[in-house]
């Protein structure tokens, strides 16, 4: 019968560059913007604003910007911060949101934060 | 505070930010509600993970009636118990438990591909698709339980479940001594996904 969209989501992930962290069985969130990023790209491709392998393809190749750049220090990797550059990119490139927008708002909420 | 742990919290803050104005712009434009991430998120932290498993051991400890239906028909017994629904779903109908007893112990692996109890495991851990791990847990199960901190006496028979596309195991570990007087719930607690993964046993808190 069922076989849900998150689980086929998560299931292709596992073993892969972009596998997000877990432990003890369930995801695991640093914080609440991860759990919201995670949240929001699964949402998203869940409901057809894009492929989740396309979103994926955005994640790797992110991860492996990521890992060009810090050839042999892996002090400062976290994965949640590839993920919002791939989910972004995403939502820019599949036209949802333009980078100005985003630019905006990104000022607005860092402003809000401080 | 030293420079590092501000420039740890200037990127968490920047991260967080980034977030919310995704957030913000993308329910601005009704694309999703404030809902939607929760909703989403809702079935792994309620629906589909190892706290289904735990509630399955834990009546197994406290049933040994039911223990012997689990073993003997795993989707049925799981259906006597106030599951979620994806439990005999497109993967769920395929598990097979088997209980470790003082003479065995059991380890499942999956050599070929993906195969995971996910309903009632949650997320494999990263090394369970590794292909040493895969491999070596088939040939040398004893060395790499050893590995894992568990090493199994000469005497207990080690038998290694090959989890596939037909069936996917999952191992009912021993309950641990001292736990006699424990409630369901408090029994549930000491069930990890490694216990019944078979890389570790029950432990009492």
């Amino acid at each position: 019968m069922l076989t849900q969209f998150e689980h086929f989501a998560i299931t292709e992930m596992m073993g892969q560059p972009d596998s997000p962290p877990r432990a003890n069985g369930t995801l695991c969130f640093g914080s609440d913007w991860e759990r919201t990023s995670f949240g929001i790209a699964l949402a998203l491709a869940k409901e057809g604003y894009f492929e989740w392998d396309d979103f994926r393809n955005e994640l790797i190749t992110s991860i492996r910007a990521w890992e060009d750049e810090h050839p042999s220090d892996y002090s400062s990797w976290n994965y949640y911060e590839q993920f919002v550059t791939a989910l972004e990119s995403a939502v820019v490139k599949t036209n949802l949101l333009t980078a100005s927008e985003l630019r905006e708002f990104f000022t607005l909420s860092d402003q809000t934060s401080q | 505070m030293s420079e590092r742990f501000k420039y740890r919290g200037d990127r968490e803050a920047h991260s967080a930010a980034r977030v919310r104005a995704l957030e913000a712009l993308l329910i601005k434009k009704g694309i999703i509600t404030d809902r939607t991430v929760d909703t989403v998120l809702e079935f792994f932290e309620t629906k589909m993970g190892p706290f289904n498993g735990a509630k399955i051991v834990a009546r197994a400890w406290i049933d040994p009636a039911f223990k012997e239906r689990l073993v003997a028909d795993t989707s049925k017994a799981i259906a006597e118990l106030d599951l979620p629904d994806g439990m005999a779903g497109a993967e769920g109908e395929h598990m097979r438990a088997v209980a470790n007893t003082p003479g065995v112990h059991n380890l499942i692996i999956c050599t070929l591909c993906s195969c995971y109890p996910w309903p009632v495991l949650g997320l494999p851990p990263y090394w369970y698709k590794d292909p040493t791990f895969r491999s070596r847990a088939a040939r040398e199960p004893r060395a790499v339980l050893a590995e894992f901190g568990l090493p199994i006496s000469e005497d207990v028979e080690v038998k290694v479940w090959d989890s596939s596309a037909q069936i996917r195991w999952f191992v009912v570990p021993e309950r641990p001594a001292g736990t006699e007087g424990l409630s369901e719930t408090d029994l549930e607690a000491l069930v990890t996904p490694e216990a019944m993964m078979g890389v570790a046993v029950a432990k009492a808190a």
